[in-house]
């Protein structure tokens, strides 16, 4: 997809956005982010993509050295900003600080893609982009009073056991990685594990019964 | 209290994006144990970003009204057709906003020596491999591709050692739990240590310490008998 007139190209007139360039940023940068966070306002979206587009390839040319990749720059930086404006905080920081964040973390992976052949995304997590602090980082249930009862059962565990039940069911870690995580063979994370079922389900088969 | 970091110029080059990842890694990984780091990286990014979006900071022009002229100058190069525009702007508007909430892939936290010590952040998406271990040394590589460049956590137990030596290119350790003191001086957690040829080292930890090091070499031993421990040093870094 060809979104844009490649430099050199003739003029074709005056479908031109940037004719009037910011050499000042505008105050309202913030309130759009915001907006799209909060209502997935697609016209303060198109406003961000506006003034953003022109800026995000001018350093996507410097930075990846050829137009196609910096065009592909463009719509991971705005398509990222759209889809995670929520973890923006104003009270953190610029608007502008922000989406150079997204943008240089998107280049660094795209940089890697291309170069080392690296698949893994990396960039958010070297220079995180979560500015609005996550109260529990651990999923929830949709079910708040299961959650409940399910987690005085993890916690009434042996501690060991406990340890695995939350890694394999809330952390999502693998049997393997648990094994390395403590230090242990993986037969006893396994074993760990049969044990922590047998007296989940023991002990919510009795509470069935009341 | 930190005492080793990361230079500026590290610092700047990092923020702009233009380090190796595993050296991108142990920077952040700096940079979360370290208030004063962080606060410099906040102020590079400002930067940047002024850089990047705000007042067009221009290498060739100091003065102002030649900025301007500059920024409408390159603007032409980077037009945008207003159709195609709204084409992108409708592609993007049609995805859904991320909610999941990011879960780390890989271990968060690692066991040693009956310890339990948090990783890095910027660790959750790459994997350990298996732990390997030689008298009290132990090391786990990370599956990271970034060409030549290798980056392991190392495990020295109480009382160990790393026999005097060299490094031929660079190597980058920063203290993630524990102390250890060499030549140069005594290191604490958070301590970022970059060292290349021109240092000669003999690590020695009391309390026994975990390092997450990046190195473009393998470390060549320099003392008697360590010497044929040389084989050995590819196992190390
Ligand atoms: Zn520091």
């Amino acid at each position: 997809m060809q979104t844009f007139v490649s430099a050199g190209a003739p003029d074709k007139g005056s479908a031109n956005i940037n004719s009037h360039p910011e050499t000042q940023v505008p105050p309202e940068l913030s309130v759009w982010l915001v907006r799209v966070a909060d209502a997935r306002d697609k016209q303060a979206f198109t406003r961000l993509f506006q003034f953003f587009a022109p800026k995000i390839k001018r350093f996507g040319i410097k930075q990846l050295g050829n137009e196609a990749q910096a065009h592909e720059l463009v719509q991971e930086t705005m398509s990222n900003v759209w889809r995670k404006a929520h973890l923006y905080d104003g009270d953190k920081g610029a608007a502008t600080t922000w989406v150079y964040t997204v943008m240089r973390n998107a280049a660094f992976d795209m940089l890697r893609r291309v170069k080392a052949k690296a698949e893994m995304n990396l960039g958010d997590d070297i220079w995180p982009i979560e500015q609005v602090q996550s109260e529990e980082a651990l999923p929830e249930f949709a079910d708040h009073l299961m959650e409940k009862q399910m987690l005085a059962y993890v916690d009434s565990l042996p501690e060991a056991q406990r340890a695995v039940v939350k890694g394999v069911y809330y952390q999502e870690l693998s049997q393997e990685q648990l094994a390395q995580q403590f230090g242990v063979p993986i037969g006893t994370i396994k074993s760990r594990l049969r044990l922590a079922l047998a007296k989940l389900k023991q002990q919510m088969g009795d509470q069935q019964h009341d | 209290m930190i005492n080793h970091h990361p230079t500026s110029d590290v610092l700047a080059q990092f923020v702009a994006g233009n380090l190796p990842a595993s050296v991108s890694v142990l920077v952040s990984s700096h940079v979360e144990l370290c208030a004063e780091c962080a606060r410099s990286v906040q102020r590079l990014t400002q930067q940047a970003a002024i850089d990047a979006f705000g007042e067009l900071a221009d290498e060739t022009a100091g003065d102002e009204l030649l900025v301007t002229d500059m920024t409408s100058e390159l603007a032409g190069e980077f037009e945008f057709e207003l159709e195609d525009f709204d084409e992108c702007i409708a592609a993007i508007t049609a995805e859904e906003a991320d909610d999941k909430r990011q879960l780390p892939q890989t271990v968060t936290e690692i066991a040693v020596g009956g310890e339990r010590i948090a990783l890095p952040t910027a660790l959750r998406s790459i994997p350990l491999k298996e732990w390997q271990g030689m008298g009290k040394l132990s090391r786990s590589r990370l599956a990271l591709d970034d060409g030549d460049l290798r980056m392991s956590l190392l495990h020295i137990d109480k009382g160990g050692s790393v026999p005097c030596h060299t490094h031929k290119g660079f190597e980058i350790t920063l203290l993630l739990q524990g102390s250890f003191t060499d030549e140069m001086g005594e290191y604490r957690k958070g301590d970022f240590i970059w060292l290349d040829g021109q240092h000669t080292h003999q690590p020695v930890t009391e309390e026994g310490c975990v390092c997450l090091t990046v190195s473009s070499d393998a470390i060549h031993f320099t003392q008697g008998m360590s010497q044929l421990l040389n084989p050995i040093g590819r196992f190390i870094y």
